[in-house]
């Protein structure tokens, strides 16, 4: 079922979605493999975000989408894992990092307090992500990199198949971007899941990716990301008159920068 | 039932040897009170997470049609308004999962709909004035035998509810995306939550009225939130809270001679004011 080298694949094939009558996504092929790291990129409003919400479920599709895994994989449904780019949280929710891991892992309501195996399995991946001093702390009081690194410990906890990140690095300082190479380093060396990143920032895409996938309500193109991020490929993507910088990646910032943005 | 009942005056007699507690209406008054407000204040912790303090008061103005509606019917406007109240909760939901408008727009419109209509009904037939003020000011006072049944059986049903559903509904809160991907069945928990919500405002209703029932939620999980850090301290908080201001109001409007659902939501606000005070003096990390 799967090809050489991969454990699973999440193949798309001719993925359509509507929104009140408009096409959001036409004929969407794609394949997004084990152990790899696949770059979603798009102007806004390419469907990227209707992209995820197709391959988590959210919205109603015509097409497939087919997870596909090599048998000494395991079986049943796959584990889809998400890192929303934001959370809706005030800063006075009163939500503890454990409680907010508790919410997820255990049947007990959090009002009755954590189950111990809740608080072990929380303590386990925050320290494996380097903030287990966070474990107490209110959620709606981090600070930006330090919600992020939660985020990622509590996708890593679950044990994801497929791990979708939406726009991990934005509005994350310079620090949050190294802790997001550890990530993907630790992700990769494990490499039992799949792992598609929508990003605006071509810097983080090159550096990090092994595929691109190009969309602009459809597949612009898609392989290798040094084959693909090439000037005429973005300027079909971002339409010609944009202005596109690329700086050198030693200097960290590759962002793409559209008319009135 | 009434066996019941006797018991639990009784008990109270031995519990509370004051003159306020005497009379069997302040009894009956004390029981609705301490039966509805911890209801009302553990659905208020994720009521104001959802920031739903708008929807609440919508369905709570619904009860205007449906005590209007148990009235043209002659059946209890009790049962009406907690049944009119359901419809309007599942209605709004439904209506708000298939619309791009914002929350408080669609809230907004079932708002007025039901209160116009609640009007329109009350103005045709002119004797029902009269029986709307009880529900308007609430009147803990009057409450029968059969209506604190019933709010003990709603305080079980919400303390099951949340029991089962609690960390699916915080969850939903946070983020309805992230919810789905740790499956949440997200429509099934927003409409039973709002089924919730609808069953203990009209309840609260009769302790302390339409125009207040909002704040039997609210204020609670709001000075709750000034306290506790964690889920767990925030329920408990807003409950005991609650139970304070529910004893607290009751006592003083025996003494003070003013209205006791209005006393009871002035004790739970000085409560905010206190935990808001506390906040300010230790401010968290």
């Amino acid at each position: 079922m799967t090809e050489e080298g991969h454990l699973h694949t999440l193949s798309i094939r001719n993925l359509t979605v509507r929104k009140g009558g408009v096409e959001i996504l036409s004929g969407v092929d794609a394949d997004i493999r084990c152990g790899e790291v696949t770059a979603l990129v798009g102007p806004n409003g390419a469907g990227k975000t209707t992209l995820l919400q197709a391959i988590l479920g959210q919205v109603p599709y015509t097409g497939q989408i087919r997870f596909c895994r090599a048998r000494e994989h395991g079986q049943g449904e796959p584990r889809i894992g998400y890192v929303p780019q934001r959370l809706s949280l005030d800063r006075d929710a009163p939500l503890t990092v454990l409680d907010f891991f508790a919410l997820s892992a255990q049947r007990r309501p959090v009002f009755l307090g954590p189950s111990r195996k809740a608080r072990e399995a929380a303590r386990k991946s925050l320290e494996q992500a380097g903030v287990g001093h966070l474990l107490r702390r209110p959620l709606g009081r981090l600070s930006g990199g330090e919600l992020q690194r939660v985020l990622f410990a509590l996708a890593l906890r679950d044990e994801p198949d497929i791990l979708l990140l939406d726009e991990p690095v934005s509005g994350v300082d310079v620090a949050g971007e190294e802790l997001f190479c550890d990530f993907l380093s630790q992700v990769q060396r494990n490499s039992l899941f799949s792992l598609l990143l929508v990003s605006h920032d071509l810097s983080v895409v090159t550096r990090h990716a092994d595929q691109v996938i190009c969309l602009n309500r459809r597949i612009v193109c898609q392989g290798a990301t040094t084959e693909v991020l090439t000037p005429e490929n973005l300027a079909a993507m971002y339409g010609s008159d944009a202005h596109l910088f690329r700086h050198t990646p030693a200097d960290g910032h590759g962002h793409l920068h559209e008319p009135g943005e | 039932m009434e066996g019941i009942l006797a018991g639990v005056f009784a008990l109270m007699d031995r519990l509370l040897p004051f003159a306020f507690a005497e009379a069997g209406f302040m009894k009956r008054a004390l029981l609705a009170l301490l039966l509805t407000a911890p209801a009302s204040a553990a659905m208020g912790v994720p009521l104001v997470q959802h920031r739903m303090a708008f929807f609440s008061d919508a369905i709570g103005h619904s009860a205007f049609t449906g005590v209007a509606l148990g009235v043209l019917l002659g059946v209890s406007p009790s049962w009406t308004m907690a049944a009119f109240g359901v419809l309007v909760a599942v209605a709004i939901v439904l209506v708000k999962g298939r619309t791009d408008l914002s929350t408080d727009t669609v809230v907004g419109v079932f708002f007025s709909t039901v209160v116009a209509l609640g009007i329109a009904v009350i103005s045709r037939e002119k004797g029902l004035t009269r029986n709307l003020q009880a529900f308007l000011y609430g009147d803990p006072l009057a409450v029968t035998d059969a209506e604190l049944a019933g709010m003990a059986l709603l305080l079980l049903l919400v303390a099951a509810y949340l029991s089962l559903l609690y960390n699916r509904i915080l969850l939903l809160g946070i983020d309805e995306g992230f919810a789905r991907t740790k499956g949440v069945p997200v429509r099934a928990v927003e409409i039973s939550f709002a089924v919730a919500v609808a069953l203990v405002v009209t309840a609260a209703i009769r302790t302390v009225g339409i125009l207040l029932v909002t704040a039997l939620l609210v204020i609670p999980a709001a000075s709750a939130r000034n306290v506790a850090r964690g889920a767990a301290s925030a329920l408990w908080v807003s409950v005991g809270i609650a139970l304070f201001s529910g004893v607290a109001g009751i006592v003083a409007s025996w003494y003070l001679d003013t209205a006791t659902g209005a006393t009871v939501v002035l004790a739970a606000a000085g409560c905010f004011a206190l935990t808001a005070l506390l906040r300010v003096a230790r401010p968290r990390g």
